[in-house]
């Protein structure tokens, strides 16, 4: 290629990226709405998918914001640029969901030294160089998990635990949090393996619990697809009606959908935050004060409880935005669902 | 070299070995007598089988000494394309499964081309598919799986029915001893036997990789052969689509990621040259179910994840090593 040629495709390319380029930075009104960058480490995970989905869903009738969203594709470093790009641009309102929290630190500190209110959504950063903090705690998830193990097995039985990922967090804290849940109980965990989270993986290594013990009470899965995966295996060794599934996340068209199907017989509501970000978010533009950290609330779905939404962990004093919770009245193990 | 030697240099005789020691470490470490069941074996085909049919494509590809790292992406988007016709606009089995096979194909033939054509390298014509078909796969999808559940207008979730050829596939037949996938699996595995030991062009995919131009001089259509092998291994990625789509009630976008890996593992444990021209769907078969016997020995002795992939790694150099040596 001549050298002419490579400028007029780059003058092109210049016209092209001006033609393109949106107006960034608004003032909150219809005309020149408010701009919010929503920075997401990767949208390979359907629970991710779900949070951007939150988010869209939340900011749908807002007429006075209007989002950007990006997708790192799980790379820290095409999230750095993201996020650089976002402060270049100018946007009034920064939500990141970071992958992971050393790298991402400085680049966030930037961007919210550059004057730019950050909201930091499910992962942390380092220091406290953010506006606000907004997500949920595996270990408390995992320990309310282990709670209704407990009790829906009256305190004692042999249990299969499927782990996600061990060198992640959530991982390591729904496990933790479980093994807290079901302490001072009976309950054995006579199988435990890693399935990366992967609902193949979790049908292999089921397979072999299955192989290895001839009574399993119930089977304890760091996720929906895990507990799913699992299912499978015991169906297929036609035992799938001696024993319990339980999962975590609880997304609708997954955890929520398999509860219906009367596969899980209870899973837990890992909440993305995407509604709660915007609502917040659009506090901030307002200049009203927000807290600083919102750990959120979760439910757990049981057959049950399906058809009334869920039912609310740790007590129904605390759903701030769910006043009709308040009204239930729950008494801890009753119908055989615990609470915290 | 005398005839003990000569049964010894076999390829086939040494992937025999190699299958033969992984299996025997099963009966040492056999996990409470979970490795004396029949049901052990049985998922353990059950499971190696989507594998196994990937390397039948696989082994394809390598006889004529090229490569296809599409496998997994064209895995998933089969799985997900499936679901789609099959659990949601409620198409025919059949015409769901042509389909299917027919996308398969085309993604290979596409790959095929832009390599006996063009010209271009197979591991790069490939991983521009490998990418593309992914994309593909989550653009269809949306980036959910697809599975029964379906949005109702008001927004709550319900399920539909499960189509009957989900059930069909991963079930069990023979007294509920042998997996339908295991004997799609086998299907594949003569299908190919078939091709390749019985058939004209199985016999040019042997010469274009023993050496290409000699096979071009002497008559072999290099070109078709070589699309011809490409669009096989995209059918039989397609056919581990469905299987896959079947085995897990719906289609992932993210299924079979690094899928294509396993895959060349199997190939090339088995025995079957990366430089081409020289392997068969006997050693695939046997290197096939040497990966199944090591995962699932790992799995029923609930060994731990790093002791696990680091001992995968050691036992398939060993194995390879196993293949080199001179008799």
């Amino acid at each position: 290629m001549s050298i002419r040629s490579v400028s007029r495709a780059l003058s092109a390319a210049l016209l092209m990226a001006v033609l393109v380029l949106p107006a960034f930075g608004g003032s909150g009104t219809e005309a020149d709405p408010w701009v919010i960058g929503m920075s997401q480490c990767n949208l390979g995970e359907p629970w991710r998918v779900q949070m951007n989905a939150d988010i869209e869903a939340a900011a749908k009738d807002k007429q006075n914001i209007k989002l950007v969203y990006k997708d790192a594709q799980n790379d820290t470093l095409k999230q750095r640029s993201h996020i650089e790009e976002f402060v270049g641009q100018g946007i009034d309102l920064l939500i990141i969901s970071p992958k992971e929290a050393a790298p991402l630190t400085p680049p966030v500190k930037k961007a919210y030294d550059a004057g730019i209110p950050v909201i930091v959504l499910d992962r942390r950063v380092m220091g406290d160089n953010y506006t606000q903090f907004i997500g949920a705690d595996n270990k408390l998830i995992g320990e309310a998990a282990g709670i209704w193990v407990a009790n829906a097995l009256r305190g004692k039985g042999k249990v299969v635990e499927l782990k996600g990922l061990m060198t992640s967090t959530p991982g390591q804290d729904r496990h933790s949090g479980f093994r807290k849940g079901i302490e001072g109980s009976d309950i054995e965990v006579v199988f435990e393996a890693d399935m990366q989270w992967l609902e193949p993986n979790a049908r292999k290594e089921m397979e072999s619990a299955l192989a290895r013990h001839d009574e399993i009470a119930l089977v304890y899965a760091h996720n929906d697809p895990g507990a799913h995966g699992a299912w499978l295996a015991a169906k297929a060794a036609g035992r799938d009606k001696d024993m319990l599934f339980v999962g975590i996340d609880a997304l609708p068209h997954e955890g929520q959908a398999y509860v219906a199907q009367g596969i899980l017989a209870a899973s837990f509501e890992y909440p993305t935050g995407g509604k709660e970000a915007i609502e917040n978010a659009l506090k901030i533009l307002a200049g009203e004060d927000v807290p600083k950290e919102i750990v959120l609330k979760s439910r757990v779905f049981t057959p049950e409880n399906l058809k009334n939404g869920g039912e609310w962990l740790g007590g129904d004093d605390t759903a701030e935005e769910d006043d009709e919770w308040d009204d239930l009245d729950f008494t801890p193990g009753q119908s055989g669902q615990p609470v915290l | 070299m005398n005839a003990a030697q000569r049964i010894l240099a076999q390829p086939a005789t040494r992937a025999f070995i190699a299958l033969g020691l992984i299996v025997s470490l099963g009966f040492v470490f056999h996990a409470d007598g979970a490795f004396h069941k029949w049901s052990t074996h049985r998922d353990m085909l059950r499971q190696v089988s989507e594998h196994g049919i990937l390397a039948c494509g696989m082994t394809i590809v390598i006889l004529t000494a090229g490569i296809d790292l599409s496998v997994g992406s064209v895995l998933g988007l089969v799985a997900v394309v499936f679901s789609l016709m099959s659990i949601h606009w409620g198409w025919n089995p059949v015409l769901a499964v042509g389909a299917c096979l027919a996308l398969g194909a085309a993604c290979g033939t596409v790959s095929g081309s832009v390599i006996a054509r063009f010209g271009v390298q197979p591991f790069i014509a490939t991983l521009a598919m490998m990418v593309f078909a992914r994309g593909l796969a989550k653009y269809v999808s949306g980036g959910q799986k697809i599975s029964q559940s379906v949005q109702n207008a008001d927004g709550s979730f319900g399920y539909v029915e499960l189509p009957r050829v989900f059930d069909a596939l991963d079930a069990r037949i023979l007294g509920g001893n042998v997996s339908v996938v295991t004997i799609i699996f086998l299907v594949c595995v003569v299908v190919t036997w078939v091709l390749l030991a019985r058939m004209r062009p199985g016999r040019h995919l042997y010469a274009i990789g023993g050496n290409e131009y000699a096979a071009h001089l002497s008559g072999v259509p290099v070109m078709r052969t070589k699309i011809l092998a490409y669009a096989l291994c995209g059918l039989f990625a397609a056919v581990a689509g469905i299987c896959h789509a079947a085995q897990e009630y719906q289609g992932d976008p993210e299924a079979g990621v690094a899928y294509e890996l396993t895959a060349i593992a199997i190939v090339v444990i088995g025995g079957t040259s990366l430089m081409g021209g020289r392997g068969s769907i006997l050693l695939t078969l046997l290197g096939t179910l040497s990966i199944g016997y090591l995962e699932k020995i790992l799995s029923i002795n609930a060994v731990g994840e790093a002791s696990r992939l680091m001992l995968t790694g050691g036992i398939i150099v060993a194995a390879v090593l196993l293949q080199r040596r001179r008799a």
